[in-house]
């Protein structure tokens, strides 16, 4: 018999975690703060725990630490917490899933049979790299901002390792911030240098130009980089929504171009080197409009593994995001002409609605 | 990657064979590092035979670039094949790593 610790302030929510995982088969006990739930899980040793994160003495977040310390049991957080940094966190103090409330007792029950089947030794052996791509992956963006009139989506090509690419969006409904890099090399420093060029790269990103951005991010990566000998490459777009006005700096990176409705494309501009090669390097903004029906798309290099030259490489992604319905399936065919290629393949993609919407 | 050293007189080349990547990038480097140390500080790396450079590579070149001129030389690269030249040109590190048609022009200038 499985043995599940429900912790749960909420006597109802207790009661319907209680009842979906017994008609599974599963003992149950019950915990209300998380002093309790401590106190139960060293007691009974359960083999699944469901974790509320709002609990009246401690913080869900703090119990998944402590229960960690001394329990291998499946941790399944059920909150109703939703923010990126909430899942994160509880990911990277151990837990095993996360399941936002309300939830669909269905899913639960799904949840947890997909837990228990595995065996628990396997999550003793993650090492630090699948452990760094998990956090990686939890760091890209899951939905795009809604934009009226726009279409976006974004996606990495799966990868088993970390790697330096990540893109990263932001929007006010009005306009829009979209940055899409690369650093430097492959692996865990390459990740760590990306991690750190996707915070720096956040602040102000709506209301600063791309110029200015790009200048202020340079200023707080260029010392690191140069120290470290890595550099990255960046296209760092903004659209003016009711425009469809695009300013943008192409920071080495190369790789993004703007598809005109009739499927004729053209590459952005280059702004000035990758950040980090060249101290005190200055980054020209460049323009574009982007028309109804047009798509501007941004790759990375992962892609050139699979084509003779660039002009091959993007010639394949236009023909591949032209035909697309929408932003999504556009991504996924994109991504597809990389499936070659060992490197890491991003790609973002932004459509502007026709006239009609 | 091997690295062959041939003072030519004047300036020093370099010749490597193979792919310049995550694994042979730290060895440029030192290459690099102890020809300057020796005094040779007019370089041109002969890339005929690196058929593949990535951002590793690339990183290494700037990297020994900026050594060369700090102790008052310079490094220039020949024999560019394409693939090299495609990663210069997309990351606009063409503009200060300029590829030359030979290891003799390299330095033909001055």
């Amino acid at each position: 018999m499985i043995r599940a610790l429900i912790v749960e302030d909420s006597p109802d929510i207790s009661g319907l975690l209680a009842s979906t995982l017994r008609r599974q088969g599963y003992e149950t006990a019950s915990a209300a703060t998380g002093h309790a739930a401590l106190d139960a899980a060293r007691r009974l040793r359960p083999d699944l725990i469901t974790l509320d994160l709002g609990l009246p003495d401690i913080d869900g977040l703090d119990v998944c630490r402590s229960l960690r310390s001394f329990t291998d049991a499946y941790i399944l957080v059920v909150s109703a917490r939703t923010d990126e940094a909430d899942r994160l966190a509880a990911f990277e103090l151990g837990a095993d899933d996360y399941l936002t409330k309300p939830f669909s007792p269905r899913e639960l029950a799904a949840k947890a049979a997909a837990l228990v089947r595995r065996p628990r030794t396997a999550l003793e052996e993650e090492t630090e790299e699948e452990t760094a791509a998990r956090v990686q992956r939890g760091l890209m963006p899951e939905q795009a901002p809604s934009l009226p009139g726009y279409d976006l989506a974004g996606g990495c090509r799966p990868s088993r390792s970390v790697g330096g690419d990540f893109f990263d969006w932001e929007s006010d409904g009005g306009s829009l911030a979209v940055s899409l890099a690369d650093a430097m090399g492959k692996g865990m420093g390459a990740a760590l240098v990306a991690a750190t060029a996707r915070a720096v790269l956040r602040p102000g990103r709506l209301t600063r130009s791309a110029a200015d951005l790009v200048r202020r991010a340079a200023d707080s990566l260029d010392p690191d980089l140069i120290r470290l000998g890595s550099f990255l490459t960046l296209l760092h777009v903004r659209l003016d929504g009711p425009t469809g006005r695009v300013t943008y700096v192409d920071a080495g990176h190369g790789l993004g171009i703007l598809v005109q409705p009739g499927g004729h494309w053209e590459r952005v501009v280059n702004s000035g080197p990758p950040l980090g090669l060249l101290p005190g390097a200055v980054w020209a903004e460049h323009e574009l409009e982007l028309p109804p029906d047009g798509t501007v798309v941004m790759v990375s290099d992962g892609l050139l593994d699979s084509f003779p030259g660039v002009d091959e490489a993007l010639d394949a992604v236009a023909s591949a995001a032209a035909p697309s319905p929408d932003a999504r399936s556009a991504v996924a065919a994109i991504l597809d002409l990389g499936e070659a290629a060992e490197d890491d393949l991003t790609a973002v993609v932004l459509r502007r609605g026709g006239e009609r919407l | 990657m091997n690295f062959e050293i041939v003072d030519r007189g004047g300036y020093t080349a370099l010749a490597g064979t193979g792919r310049l990547n995550m694994v042979s990038a730290p060895k440029l480097r030192d290459v690099v590092t102890e020809a300057i140390g020796q005094g040779h500080n007019r370089l041109v790396l002969d890339m005929a035979g690196t058929e593949f450079i990535d951002s590793s590579g690339l990183g290494a070149l700037v990297g020994c670039l900026k050594a060369a001129r700090q102790a008052g030389g310079d490094l220039r690269i020949a024999n560019v094949g394409s693939q090299v030249q495609m990663v210069l040109k997309l990351t606009s590190m063409d503009r200060i790593l300029t590829p030359y048609a030979s290891v003799d022009e390299a330095f033909g200038d001055d």
